[in-house]
């Protein structure tokens, strides 16, 4: 796992954003966990923290998380960002949307912890 | 272990740090060890603030009984140790309780994701198990989720209950040798011990067991669980570690959770593999009674669809040629392989004087008896007019010569007719003028009727041109395909068997459409039905025993089959396959007679 990885999570919920921060804890080398509560404080996170996952909600106030996730898309910097979406619908028209503006994977809520720490040694893992 | 580093974030105890400190006097350190990680430090005045340093006060702090963390204050110089301490318990008080109720939220948070983790393992089980309609593709399936996890089982095995003997079967396992393990665990007095209980365990040093004789070195630790559906213990999952305490509680409940899926998906199969064994049985049954109906087709509708499933086999192995993209999938196999077996189920409501009628007079009992009875009465006739005549002393050579000659021609007509009754040979016009002379022929009856020799419905089936069936009788025949469509049509097939009927109906059709019942063309007809038709035909020229005539070899089948090819009554390209592939010779080498099985130049029948 690479050092001083961070991940993001932006969710307006406060109960998902615990859940997943206590399933990220578990990961080895400990990467840094940071947290967002709306779209627009989660954007402008991931674009000082440079992280190299995003946990991203779609359903949030001020910017959902299609448009936070458009935004770094455009960011020329920010193209290493592996971003998954978080989902409580689990229609097709949703991850083909978030797969349209740069989403890499859809992961549906409520979550399966184990693949969400799988999801993240993969990711973290890669080079 | 409580990671009480992540318990309070670094900020927030800065932020209460920052507000405590203007109320202590100038200079006072404070710092928060959590954890054996120092999460916070403020001291300004530089000095060394470690437990057990001088003037350095710690407050402990504690989460169920165990010290996860500390408080270090150091005052300034001539600072009160007794303020100091007030201070510091009420910042560790407080700090206490956040740790406390981050703890409770925590653990409360645990069981979510706990829940969520079976939720998701549920809903993949449900979905993975459920996809599976047979015992062991379930077994599989549920063994994968054992087989191969870092925190799993070195081995794993699934046993069902034979319904019959109750004696449990292992039918799926994994790990090394694993078949033969498993057969050793089977012998031991634990595996005994497990088949009678009703809920499952861990065993987590096994040689320290009692019922364990160390039959399988390699394990050390057990799991079991029944699997049990509907209240019926339908079998056994076994895990087994290569180390003791190889097994935790959580691994038993996962292994539960999987198992009451599994259970039911197993318990599900079991029933629709019973369910298909029932529906086999009344096809076999049903076929066995077409079969039994005549002894002349005995036998047919066994040996239809072994044909037929050798032609569609071979079709779907081919990877070049008219059936490079033929699939035959395992729905479609037994679908054949029904269709073939039922494909002359019309025949049941076929008369059987029709089915077997070996002669044309054949009508219950063969007319020609009646015929021949006729023509010994013309013979006695004639000897009676020759006795006559002497007696009334005419000329005796010229009497004996018209005698002998009367017996003659009586003699070739009656032989003539009983050859015409076989049917074995075309009967030509010119046959039927002769039957029809021969009629004109009279005798007396016992009333002393003058009556023709032949009646009218005896011209009739005599003058029949080709075998022995008369035009309504071959109606009646043909109309068994019609019977099989309307019976099979009544039969509401599942959705994987629903193309029986049309397999099934189509094996007297012609690709030129001149077949019958419905008068099909061939590419209104699916390769299957093709198929049937071809299988239906090589049986009946083949089988030993036919009413018409005497087994036909190999060479004689495949040449008339070659014509029906050229007048495009079967399916050339099957025709082709069927030679090509010799399926002709594997079928003879099991099923025909010695005598019928000669060589066969396929080249001859190749284009």
């Amino acid at each position: 796992m690479s050092e001083n990885a961070k991940i993001v999570i932006v969710d307006d919920e406060t109960h998902i954003r615990s859940l997943l921060e206590q399933t990220l804890e578990d990961l080895e080398g400990e990467p840094e966990i940071l947290v967002a509560v709306n779209g627009a404080e989660g954007l402008a996170l991931i674009e000082r923290e440079h992280p190299k996952l995003v946990f991203l909600d779609v359903m949030m106030p001020l910017m959902n998380g299609y448009e936070v996730c458009a935004a770094v898309r455009k960011n020329a910097v920010l193209t290493d960002i592996t971003i998954v979406m978080l989902t409580a619908k689990g229609q097709e028209s949703d991850r083909v949307r978030g797969l349209e503006v740069g989403a890499h994977r859809f992961v549906t809520k409520p979550f399966d912890p184990d693949e969400i720490l799988d999801l993240a040694r993969e990711i973290l893992g890669r080079s | 272990m409580i990671k009480a580093e992540h318990y309070l974030k670094p900020a927030w105890a800065r932020r209460q740090f920052e507000l405590a400190l203007p109320l202590l006097p100038p200079g006072t350190g404070v710092a928060l060890q959590l954890g054996g990680k120092r999460l916070v430090e403020m001291n300004e005045a530089g000095h060394d603030l470690i437990e057990g340093a001088p003037d350095v006060q710690a407050f402990p702090l504690m989460l169920e009984g165990e010290r996860v963390g500390t408080l270090l204050l150091r005052l300034p110089a001539g600072g009160e140790t007794a303020q100091a301490q007030t201070w510091g318990d009420l910042l560790a008080h407080v700090l206490q309780g956040m740790l406390e109720a981050e703890h409770g939220r925590r653990s409360v948070a645990r069981e979510t994701l706990e829940s969520y983790r079976e939720m998701a393992l549920l809903q993949r089980a449900v979905t993975e198990l459920n996809h599976f309609l047979k015992p062991t593709a379930v077994a599989a399936s549920l063994l994968k989720e054992f087989d191969g996890r870092k925190d799993a089982a070195d081995y794993g095995a699934v046993f069902l209950r034979n319904p019959d003997s109750a004696s449990l079967e292992l039918i799926q396992s994994f790990g090394e040798n694993a078949a033969d393990a498993f057969s050793r665990l089977q012998g031991s007095r634990l595996f005994a011990e497990m088949t009678v209980r009703e809920t499952g365990d861990i065993v987590n040093d096994l040689p320290a067991s009692p019922l364990w004789a160390g039959e399988v070195a390699d394990f050390r630790a057990l799991l079991w669980l029944p699997l049990i559906a509907h209240g019926e213990n339908l079998g056994l999952l076994v895990l087994a570690s290569r180390h003791s305490d190889g097994f935790a509680a959580g691994d038993l409940k996962r292994a539960q959770t999987l198992s009451s899926v599994a259970a039911t998906a197993l318990r599900n199969a079991q029933l629709y593999a019973a369910e298909q064994d029932m529906f086999q049985s009344f096809v076999r049954v049903i076929a066995t009674a077409i079969d039994a109906k005549s002894p002349y087709t005995a036998g047919h509708c066994r040996r239809v669809p072994e044909i037929a499933l050798m032609i569609a086999d071979m079709a779907h192995q081919a990877d070049s040629g008219p059936f490079a993209d033929f699939v035959l999938d395992e729905d479609e196999r037994n679908t054949l392989q029904i269709a073939a077996m039922l494909h002359d189920c019309g025949k049941v409501v076929t008369p059987e004087w029709v089915v077997d009628k070996a002669t044309k007079l054949d009508c219950i009992e063969n007319r020609i008896h009646l015929i021949a009875m006729r023509f010994e009465v013309l013979r006695r006739d004639a000897e009676i007019d020759l006795y006559r005549a002497l007696a009334e002393g005419k000329d005796q050579e010229a009497a004996r010569r018209i005698c002998q000659e009367r017996l003659r021609q009586l003699d070739e007509d009656f032989a003539f007719l009983e050859k015409c009754n076989r049917g074995a040979e075309f009967t030509s016009d010119e046959h039927v003028a002769r039957i029809q002379n021969i009629a004109r022929n009279t005798w007396h009856n016992s009333c002393g009727e003058e009556l023709p020799l032949l009646t009218e419905n005896e011209i009739y089936n005599l003058s029949v041109q080709r075998g022995t069936l008369n035009p309504e009788e071959r109606k009646i025949i043909e109309d068994h395909a019609v019977h099989t469509i309307n019976m099979l049509s009544q039969i509401s097939f599942p959705r994987s068997l629903r193309n029986v009927t049309e397999y099934a109906a189509g094996h007297h059709e012609r690709m030129d459409g001149r077949g019958y019942p419905r008068g099909l063309k061939r590419d209104q007809l699916s390769v299957p039905a093709r198929i049937v038709a071809i299988a239906d035909i090589f049986e009946a020229l083949t089988a030993p025993d036919r009413p018409y005539r005497k087994p036909g070899t190999l060479n004689w089948a495949i040449g008339i089959m070659h014509r029906m090819k050229l007048d495009n009554h079967i399916d050339g390209e099957l025709f082709d396959l069927f030679l090509s592939e010799k399926i002709y010779s594997t079928y003879a080498q099991k099923h025909l007679a010695a005598e019928q099985i000669d060589e066969v130049d396929i080249a001859r029948y190749l284009d």
